[in-house]
């Protein structure tokens, strides 16, 4: 892993278009501006990690008889609220 | 389409059922083809098949069945890439995790899935500003209370 000592106001620039700003440091806490193309998603990492780990324990179990217990349960209409 | 499923078979998934992930799911990054599989007419519940992967199923569930007041405010990056202009093309499904009882299982509602039905492309998109977490219990009275249990 590439790693840079940065001062406040300064920067680093990812690729041509991503570019990272370090706007404050208090403490053990880095405040971070980030400019990135709007396609280009930017998720804290722990909650990034987290919804990944959640998908891979998500996969259905082999036996999926086991849910026949659900069959009966209707769907309730979502409300609209425009 | 004719996809195989280890857990469900050999499927002949009608078109409108295909959906495309053009972002994988998270941690699921290839795989942009699913069908989505009903588990019954008006069951709140379907499968999420991948097409590629006859291992890879996921069990969704629309939420309003049990989380009545869910709701959050998709910001306008993630409308835009789904081309949504109207809430009647939207579908919103989270991902069940079953651990060992059917009956504990929990609905991914920091991360749902947002079905545009028209052009029928989903994303999975992970809420900011929320205080939901990646596992809401879904029958938080038990399996005997069903529909009308949920997170009140």
């Amino acid at each position: 892993m590439l790693a840079l000592t940065r001062k406040v106001g300064e920067q680093i620039i990812i690729g041509d278009n991503i570019v990272i700003t370090v706007v404050d440091v208090k403490g053990d806490g880095v405040r971070l501006g980030i400019d990135a193309p709007r396609e280009i998603r930017i998720y804290r990492g722990e909650i990034y990690q987290a919804v990944v780990a959640e998908n891979k324990e998500a996969t259905v179990p082999l036996d999926v008889g086991c849910l026949n217990v659900l069959k009966d349960i209707v769907k309730i209409p979502s409300k609209k609220n425009g | 389409m004719v996809i195989k499923s280890t857990r469900l078979g050999k499927l002949d998934v009608p078109k409108d059922l295909i959906i495309k992930f053009p972002m994988g799911l998270l941690g699921f990054n290839d795989e942009v083809l699913f069908a989505l599989v009903p588990q019954g007419e008006n069951s709140p519940f379907a499968f999420l098949q991948s097409a590629s992967d006859p291992d890879l199923t996921f069990f969704v569930v629309e939420p309003f069945t049990f989380f009545s007041d869910y709701e959050f405010e998709l910001n306008e990056e993630y409308q835009q890439e789904l081309e949504l202009v109207d809430s009647s093309q939207v579908k919103i499904y989270n991902i069940v995790t079953i651990k060992d009882k059917v009956e504990e299982m929990t609905a991914n509602l920091l991360a749902p899935v947002i079905v545009n039905m028209e052009t029928k492309t989903a994303r999975q998109v992970v809420l900011e500003k929320v205080t939901y977490s990646t596992r809401h219990r879904i029958f938080p009275q038990g399996l005997s209370h069903s529909a009308d249990g949920g997170d009140k």
